[in-house]
């Protein structure tokens, strides 16, 4: 008898409870919207300091990007006298970044740093999202250099030798609306070389990351690790790993980003080759993104 | 013990069956915001707000995912759920209340109705009483509602520098078509 009084009582209590719950319960489940939405902006910009960025340019939209690293703060090039290498540029990049889709976009860019033309290509394979969706996002990067004016030891006598590509893994995570880090393996082909041992097919391995202070600004950091045994025990060279500090600030359709770097070059295919400035020898210098974001075409939502 | 075990199995199933006739949802609202700025209007639209409406004893609510709007312009966008809406922090803006006037679903006809309850936008809750119209259609609600939502009620910032390009009061319409639950 008792467990009949018992089951009866449990029953008509879930009863009054399926009643009571009907609504707020109806509304959880309206809203789980299983996999959940992407993740929003996991950076800024599709730049960070050196590195290109998990973040696309979308559909329609073009990027317009103008990236300087100027001379050396201390050491023999810096001091007061080049008043802390703000009268020398050792790289001016110019570029526009566009939308085809809001999963892939092309860019061209001309940089000071040997007249390096490039074309490249980036495509999101992956992009996260909220709940219990993709957990990171994933870019292939494909970039191709091209160096227009011959220099005088001849080593671009033959058109082949002007060309360098490299292809770039960018995965990302926005683990927090502040934090995000991402991780960039990357291959560098060269057809020539800076000397005899060096690599032609160069690997490098990128971590990046973003900690927003405010909504609009943050602090940012990017380093390369460079895998090359021509560089490690060079007798006559010293190689030194690209490192990046910076803040980011964002002001509607602008995001600016203040760095001080090691290396001189802007592009992949001419830092991760050619970075012989040292922090500890003063040979870091001061640097900025603009990246100024237009809208071509609006179409109804 | 059996005609027992029938017993509240029957008791059980009754008041859910009833509720059951009385509940219309709908997941597919189509929830538009509009304000009027200087610069640039600022509009856009959800196509998948949700709702559910109790015709029993007049509970309704609404809820719309903040990244389910969809602007024109795609760093609008960005920055209505960075800056503005922090959606990562507050993914849904909700509406939970009751109305005041009782609708009859068993026939067609139209109603001006009132609801009074919480509206929590930003992570910030609002006491509010809202205004629309039920229609009463083939045993479907259309319900229409618009309101305004003030940034400031909810803890929205806009920053000095921008003040001039957003408006400070955002115009939300509400259309939906709600059915019963089958």
């Amino acid at each position: 008898m008792n467990k009949i009084t018992i089951l009866l009582i449990a029953f008509s209590l879930s009863a009054y409870q399926s009643t009571a719950q009907n609504t707020d319960s109806l509304m959880r489940n309206l809203s789980a919207t299983g996999e959940g939405d992407y993740a929003t902006a996991s950076f800024k910009s599709s730049r960070l300091i050196l590195s290109q960025t998990t973040t696309m340019v979308k559909k329609y939209d073009l990027d317009f990007k103008v990236i300087h690293r100027f001379g050396d703060i201390g050491g023999s090039d810096g001091g007061s006298k080049t008043l802390y290498g703000l009268d020398n540029s050792a790289d001016i990049y110019i570029g526009f970044e566009y939308g085809i889709s809001d999963r892939l976009n092309i860019a061209f860019g001309r940089s000071k740093f040997e007249q390096l033309l490039d074309l490249q290509m980036k495509y999101a394979v992956l992009q996260q999202k909220d709940k219990n969706g993709t957990p990171i996002s994933f870019s292939a990067l494909l970039k191709t250099g091209f160096t227009p004016y011959k220099v005088n030891t001849g080593v671009f006598d033959s058109y082949g030798n002007r060309f360098s590509h490299f292809i770039q893994a960018i995965i990302s995570r926005k683990f927090s609306p502040e934090l995000s880090l991402q991780v960039t393996p990357g291959v560098l082909f060269r057809n020539v070389v800076l000397a005899t041992g060096d690599e032609m097919t160069l690997f490098s391995t990128g971590i990046a990351g973003r900690y927003k202070l405010t909504k609009r600004f943050g602090v940012v950091a990017d380093y390369y690790l460079i895998s090359s045994d021509y560089r490690k025990n060079n007798p006559n060279t010293n190689f030194y790993n690209p490192l990046g500090l910076g803040i980011e600030i964002e002001t509607g359709g602008h995001v600016f980003t203040m760095n001080f770097a090691n290396a001189k070059a802007i592009a992949e295919n001419n830092f991760l080759a050619n970075s012989t400035s040292s922090w500890t020898k003063g040979q870091y210098r001061f640097g900025f993104t603009i990246s100024r974001m237009f809208t071509l075409y609006k179409p109804e939502p | 013990m059996y005609t027992a075990l029938l017993l509240g199995f029957f008791i059980y199933m009754t008041p859910v069956k009833e509720s059951v006739k009385a509940v219309f949802s709908t997941k597919t609202a189509e929830l538009t915001l509009f304000s009027e700025a200087p610069m640039e209007n600022i509009e856009a639209v959800s196509k998948s707000a949700y709702g559910v409406l109790n015709t029993d004893n007049g509970e309704i609510q609404f809820g719309v995912s903040i990244k389910s709007f969809r602007f024109r312009k795609s760093l609008m966008q960005e920055h209505f759920n960075e800056n503005y809406m922090e959606s990562d922090r507050y993914p849904a803006a909700k509406f939970k209340g009751k109305l005041n006037t009782p609708i009859d679903v068993t026939k067609d006809g139209e109603y001006e109705v009132t609801a009074i309850g919480d509206l929590e936008v930003h992570g910030v809750t609002k006491r509010r009483s809202i205004t629309g119209t039920i229609k009463v259609l083939d045993g479907r609600l259309e319900i229409k509602s618009a309101f305004d939502v003030k940034c400031k009620d909810h803890n929205i910032k806009i920053p000095a520098l921008v003040f001039k390009n957003i408006a400070e009061t955002i115009r939300i319409t509400l259309k939906g078509t709600f059915s019963t639950i089958t």
